[in-house]
């Protein structure tokens, strides 16, 4: 579908710009860094004048998807929640498109390990981070232990949340792999469920905690 | 969202250069912007009420994303730290309790991830008319504040008028509270602005904007002196649904406390109930000199709320308030209350 | 299969006609046919069982159609009028069409009757030149009067929304000189208003389909729907095809709650676009579309009167009763609701607003009515100082809601109740409160199942029905499992799709009831034709075989199933299977307990605990009906505390239409929630039980604030500022 794209005339005159993340960061920068400080005039490598230089109509961007480099053509206001469910193929349709407005956490992806609202993050800021999805955290035939718990507990009804959830919750554990209730209920605060699924929502992140440290203590 | 050129600038001059560089039009929300966290602006930009031609870039600048100092020296926070790193940052909680609590108060886990601590002074109002691009009100170039007479539960009962909003920010009450100052890296260079004096009453500076800003200005760092009351300070939110929530009222409070318990020194700021953060040095001066009991923290609350204006929907506010400052003060003070 | 006599009986089921639900006698077979039997002796029904569908669900691997991605698929938008009252008098596309990556466009409605009114659609390549080329389009339109509340389109100088008046009487009941006369033989007398907000589904998937037509004489339609097989129907003039050329396809769905019947005017557009750009279009409501355009669930104004003795005898209810439900008539239950009284009059008055109609939503005009009854039941109890339990036991027949009232009771703690409400002493104020409800949950006669087994074994379970979130896909392979002695897991579903056996909109809490006993039929069949072709090489007569363990069985020899299939020709079998109306049944009834603390200087509402009690017939899967109840109470809570649509009168538009400021309730809002299947309910057929479950919590919750802080809140949501408004003026709160 990118390619498709590049064949419909963009929004405006196309100076496209092949954006690379150039890994300046050190490994303990929270934010600074870790956007391309220099962008490649047209994809030929020639080392622009840094990204001072605007980047407008479309743009490629190089990703890191669920450890695998993945290139995208979008523009520079294509959040990364529409890049991936637009503009990769084959795309990523598992973090959804719900409010738009950073008010429900369906799309909650992983950037750098830690959960984020999809929907408002730019894609040209993704460059150079690290991009995780809930098809990077399992599959159905693989699942995580959070997603086994989730089907074990019956934590989910129409599932349009699910994705979201499961993600924020397995990022959480890992950070905190002992919660209790009330650190669940904090740690999954911003991802919302229409159908009523919470109580077997905590009660899946409690037992993923517990199954996965009987695995270690085992 | 409107169409935007992107561009990531490496040095505050630059950055500054650029958004200079980029105004072609008189709008203030056509003027280009500043992005670091992106939370709110993007959401802004979602719903055309903002339509920057450019956007810059704040995060490949160096150096801003750190946060230095002790109790001692006061500390020194970049611009770009994250409300999560503000939070969870073991210095702040254990000597400026007020800021962790409120950078954790705010939102969610996930805006808290990525929303900065400039971009969270800079945040625009959460009005319903403010944030409905079909509602032309004052604050978007209108002639009326819609919420004056209109649907005004959440707005303004202190220094309202002529646009009644109130101000979103967490941490700004905190901020003023504990007397710190942002420095901005403007067209002049860098100067210093006690908090205090940054943000703008809709009735003082531009109605369109919040704060003394002009439109190339960046916040890079947010100072907060060291101070004998910064430890015995806390940030009460009340929120109408805790989950994820602006708030309806909110007090930073902040004593030094003698030897005998009494109080040497108090800072009590409002959020929530007006278009900036709120001090109330009635309430302040009230305590000096006094012991925080229950009679000095009802004196305290109704000093802080004597003032207060409200609107047909919101009168609830004052009460609401009140309960809030008598629970920060006593929180501090060691009460239970 | 053996063909029965076809007796005939009547019988009563649902129907739902746009999501609205009632009932009809039909004539059907009295085939006698299969029965469930004993509640307690089925191997996988009535069991614990994971969805099938949840591995690809937690793994982003299920496909909604939001997720459909086709070949040159083009992204379409509304454009939404930002009047609620006027007319387009003149629309211009060029300016859109002109746009880079434009490829379709066309023009909506006309007449603008609410703020969000589509009146043009785009197709462009990417949703980012979509939302552009919205703002390319150039709307003239001649702006005109408008009403957005209840009490100004009552006044008679109002903006006209129907010719014929904004307040239509829909009926009356009961004799109101009777009426006015019981109420001088009681001795405690509550007159009070009661108000209910419109509420939104927000369903988490928008609306919205996916259309696939590239020109040629056939479509396939991805939709988001409660009813596949409304779709084709709806679809197919749009396109200009034949009904049967399109396909509607439903393989997951984001959620419906009753919003999602028919193709809808996004729906329509959407087809008008495909059809221009002769490219597939996929066209999603954004969420403020959703807010605006896509239904909700009709407020409600209640003026009700209700008298009582002092031994706890409810004598008397008068009630006036408004339905808001903007263009449509909206909907609300009548008055006393599940209460005998021994006189009622009452009306009820539908009053039209410049929003968009209402729309069927999970348990349409039952909560509504429910909170303000049992608002009332409340007041009369405490002004007659009895206990509102008892209160309530006493003006209710059924010894089901006795059952129901009793085993909540317990799990609530009843006796902890706070004794004078408000009493106690700190700002934290524990309360408790009841509610009961009622609602139908039959099936009808419209599903047609196909069972196939397959020589090498494989059994495929196939109808064309969809997926609320319901768990159907699951319960449909464990009936089938169940009947042919295999696992939920040897069984595969097809569903979703038009091209399949027929079924019923999922409304009114039909689906299961009308579902189940067409595929156990069809299951129970299967079973009876594989049973003749293994029958011989058992030695045994067919209704010798018993199928268990995965095994077919009988004269002392054992096949494995395969080995069983084995022995049906290359083709293997279909068997057929319809509704059987010994298999479903209808009514239920349901209780709900809350706790909650109320923090009297701040006004907050802590939820403690909820519990509800809910007869379900048969529940073919607990943990899914469990999940279902636990929906119901949440919903019901989101109603009582927080949710609600806020318009401005004079802009005449919605101000809240986004989740930050139309509150869902979230993670921190939970509390301990116990959702209790009633076991004591003997009956061994299948009924839905999504809708009733949403009912009486939000009775219950308001109640449980009234005794926790002395205030009645009378109109929802009960929201902080009310309640210290209420503690304000002494315990009367709006």
């Amino acid at each position: 579908m990118a390619d498709e794209q590049d064949k419909e005339a963009p929004a405006r005159p196309s100076r496209r710009r092949f954006l690379k993340g150039v890994g300046i960061a050190g490994a303990g920068a929270a934010l600074a860094g870790r956007v391309p400080d220099a962008a490649q005039r047209d994809g030929k490598g020639a080392q622009g004048a840094g990204a001072q230089t605007p980047a407008a109509g479309t743009v490629e961007l190089a990703l890191t998807i669920n450890g695998q480099r993945r290139t995208v053509t979008c523009e520079p206001r294509t959040t990364l929640l529409n890049a991936l469910r637009n503009n990769l193929e084959p795309p990523l349709t598992g973090p959804k498109l719900v409010c738009d407005m950073g008010t429900c956490g369906a799309c909650t992806v992983l950037l750098d390990d830690k959960p984020v609202y999809s929907c408002l993050v730019l894609a040209v800021d993704a460059v150079g981070r690290k991009v995780t999805t809930v098809e990077g955290l399992g599959t159905p035939e693989r699942m995580n232990a959070v997603q086994a718990a989730f089907v074990e507990q019956d934590a989910l009804m129409c599932g349009f949340c699910t994705p979201g959830f499961v993600t924020t919750i397995s990022a959480y554990l890992k950070q905190n792999p002992r919660p209790t209730l009330e650190e669940v209920r904090e740690a999954c605060k911003g991802n919302f469920c229409r159908c009523g699924t919470y109580p077997r929502v905590f009660a899946a992140a409690l037992a993923a905690a517990q199954n996965a440290t009987r695995a270690t203590d085992d | 969202m409107k169409a935007f050129e992107w561009v990531s600038p490496t040095s505050v001059n630059d950055a500054v250069k650029l958004l200079r560089a980029g105004a072609t039009t008189r709008d203030p929300d056509e003027a280009p912007r500043p992005i670091a966290g992106g939370q709110d602006l993007l959401t802004t930009m979602k719903d055309y009420i903002t339509r920057p031609a450019r956007v810059v870039n704040l995060k490949a600048i160096r150096g801003m994303d750190k946060i230095e100092g002790d109790a001692r020296r006061g500390l020194k926070i970049g611009a770009l730290v994250t409300l999560t790193q503000l939070a969870e940052h073991p210095t702040v909680r254990r000597d400026f309790p007020a800021l962790a609590e409120a950078a954790h108060s705010v939102a969610t886990p996930q805006i808290r991830n990525l929303g900065t601590v400039g971009g969270n002074l800079c945040q625009r109002p959460r009005c319903w008319y403010y944030r409905l691009e079909e509602a032309v009100c004052l604050k978007k170039g209108g002639s009326e504040c819609f919420a004056a007479t209109g649907e005004n539960k959440y707005n303004a009962i202190l220094g309202g008028g002529p646009s009644y909003i109130v101000h979103p920010s967490d941490l700004a009450p905190a901020l003023v509270a504990l007397g710190a100052s942002v420095v901005v890296a403007g067209a002049q260079g860098a100067r210093t602005i006690p908090l205090e004096k940054f943000f703008t009453l809709p009735s003082e500076g531009s109605v369109r904007r919040e704060n003394v800003l002009a439109n190339e200005d960046i916040i890079t760092e947010i100072t907060v002196p060291a101070s004998a009351f910064a430890a015995r300070s806390t940030y009460l939110k009340f929120k109408e649904r805790d989950s994820l929530d602006f708030a309806l009222a909110a007090v930073a409070a902040a004593v030094e406390l003698g030897a005998d318990k009494t109080v040497k020194q108090a800072r009590v700021v409002l959020g929530g109930v007006a278009p900036v953060p709120w001090r109330v040095p009635e309430a302040e001066a009230a305590l000096a000199g006094k012991r925080l009991d229950q009679a000095a923290l009802d004196e305290a609350a109704r000093l802080a709320l004597a003032g207060a204006k409200p609107l047909a929907k919101n009168a609830y506010k004052i009460p609401l308030t009140q309960a809030l400052v008598r629970r920060a003060l006593g929180k501090v003070g060691g009460l239970n209350s | 299969m053996q063909q029965q006599t076809p007796k005939k009986k009547k019988i009563r089921v649902p129907r739902v006609v746009n999501g609205q639900e009632m009932m009809v006698e039909i004539e059907v077979d009295d085939t006698g046919g299969p029965a469930w039997g004993p509640n307690d002796a089925h191997r996988l029904l009535n069991h614990r069982l994971p969805r099938v569908d949840g591995p690809a669900k937690v793994s982003g691997a299920a496909r909604y159609t939001h997720d459909v991605r086709l070949p040159g698929m083009l992204y379409g938008r509304v454009l939404r009028a930002p009047h609620a009252h006027a007319r387009v008098t003149k629309i211009d596309l060029a300016a859109a069409r002109k746009l880079p990556g434009v490829k379709a466009a066309v023009e909506g409605l006309k007449d603008v009757r609410y703020a969000g009114t589509p009146v043009a659609a785009v197709a462009a390549t990417t949703p980012e030149l979509a939302a552009d080329a919205l703002r390319a389009v150039v709307v003239e339109y001649e702006v005109l009067p408008h009403v957005v509340r209840a009490e100004d389109a009552m006044k008679p100088d109002a903006p006209k929304v129907f010719n014929e008046g904004n307040v239509k009487l829909a009926g009356t009941r009961g004799d109101k000189e009777r009426a006015a006369d019981a109420f001088k033989t009681c001795d405690a007398v509550v007159e009070a208003e009661y108000r209910t907000p419109l509420i939104h589904h927000a369903c988490l998937e928008t609306h919205g389909h996916v259309v696939d037509y590239r020109g040629g004489d056939a479509a396939t339609v991805y939709a988001s729907t409660q009813w596949t097989f409304s779709i084709p129907e709806d679809a197919a003039p749009e396109l200009g095809l034949q009904q049967s050329a399109v396909t509607a396809v439903v393989e997951h769905m984001g959620g419906g709650f009753g919003s999602k019947f028919g193709i809808g005017v996004e729906g329509q557009m959407a087809c008008q676009l495909a059809k221009q750009a002769q490219a597939p279009v996929h066209l999603m409501l954004t969420r403020h579309d959703e807010f605006l355009l896509a239904g909700n669930r009709s407020g409600s104004w209640q003026k009700l009167k209700g008298g009582a003795t002092k031994d706890g005898k409810l004598v008397v209810v008068e009630a006036r009763q408004y339905r808001l439900g903007g263009l449509g008539d909206g909907s609300q239950a009548g008055q006393p609701y599940v209460y005998s009284a021994d006189a009622i009059y009452r009306e009820i008055s539908s009053v039209h607003t410049h929003e968009d109609s209402s729309r069927a939503m999970r348990a349409p005009g039952h909560p509504q009515a429910s909170f303000a009854m049992e608002s009332l039941m409340d007041e009369l109890a405490y002004k007659l100082n009895l206990d509102p339990l008892e209160f309530r036991k006493k003006n209710i027949k059924d010894p089901a809601w006795h059952r129901q009232l009793e085993r909540g009771a317990k799990e609530i703690g009843w006796a902890r109740r706070n004794g004078v409400p408000g009493g106690g002493a700190g700002p934290l104020k524990r309360g408790l409160g009841c509610a009961v409800g009622v609602w139908g949950g039959g099936g009808s006669p419209q599903c047609k199942v196909d069972v196939t087994l397959a020589r090498d074994g494989a059994v495929t379970v196939a109808v064309g029905t969809q997926d609320l979130g319901t768990g159907t896909r699951t319960y449909t392979r464990a009936v089938v499992a169940e009947e042919l002695g295999l696992q939920v897991k040897d069984v595969r579903e097809e569903i979703g799709n038009s091209k399949l056996g027929a079924s019923n909109p999922s409304g009114g809490s039909t689906t299961a009831a009308s579902l189940a006993p067409a595929v156990k039929h069809a299951a129970y069949n299967a079973r009876t034709m594989l049973a003749e072709k293994v029958a011989p090489l058992l030695g045994v007569k067919p209704e010798e075989v018993v199928f268990a363990d995965g095994r077919v069985t009988g004269g002392g020899k054992s096949l494995a199933w395969a080995q069983a299939c084995a022995a049906l020709p290359p083709a293997g079998l279909v068997a057929h299977g319809e509704w059987q109306s010994q298999l479903a049944g209808n009514g239920v009834h349901g209780a709900a307990f809350a706790e909650v603390e109320v923090d009297v200087e701040t006004g907050h509402v802590r939820p403690i605990k909820l519990v509800h009690v809910q007869d379900v017939g048969l529940p073919l899967n607990r943990l899914a009906v469990e999940s279902q109840i636990n929906g119901g109470m949440i919903q019901s809570l989101g109603m009582a505390l927080w949710e609600g649509r806020v318009m401005d009168a004079q802009l005449g538009l919605q101000l809240n239409p986004g989740f930050g400021d139309y509150k869902l309730p979230g993670a921190l809002e939970m509390p301990e929630l116990v959702p209790v299947i009633d076991d004591g309910d003997p009956r061994e057929v299948v009924i839905g039980v999504g809708e009733p479950s949403l009912i009486p919590t939000v009775g219950a919750l308001a109640n449980a604030v009234f005794n926790a802080s002395g205030v009645r809140v009378r109109e929802l949501p009960i929201t902080p500022d009310k309640i210290l408004m209420g503690l304000w003026k002494g315990g009367q709160a709006a």
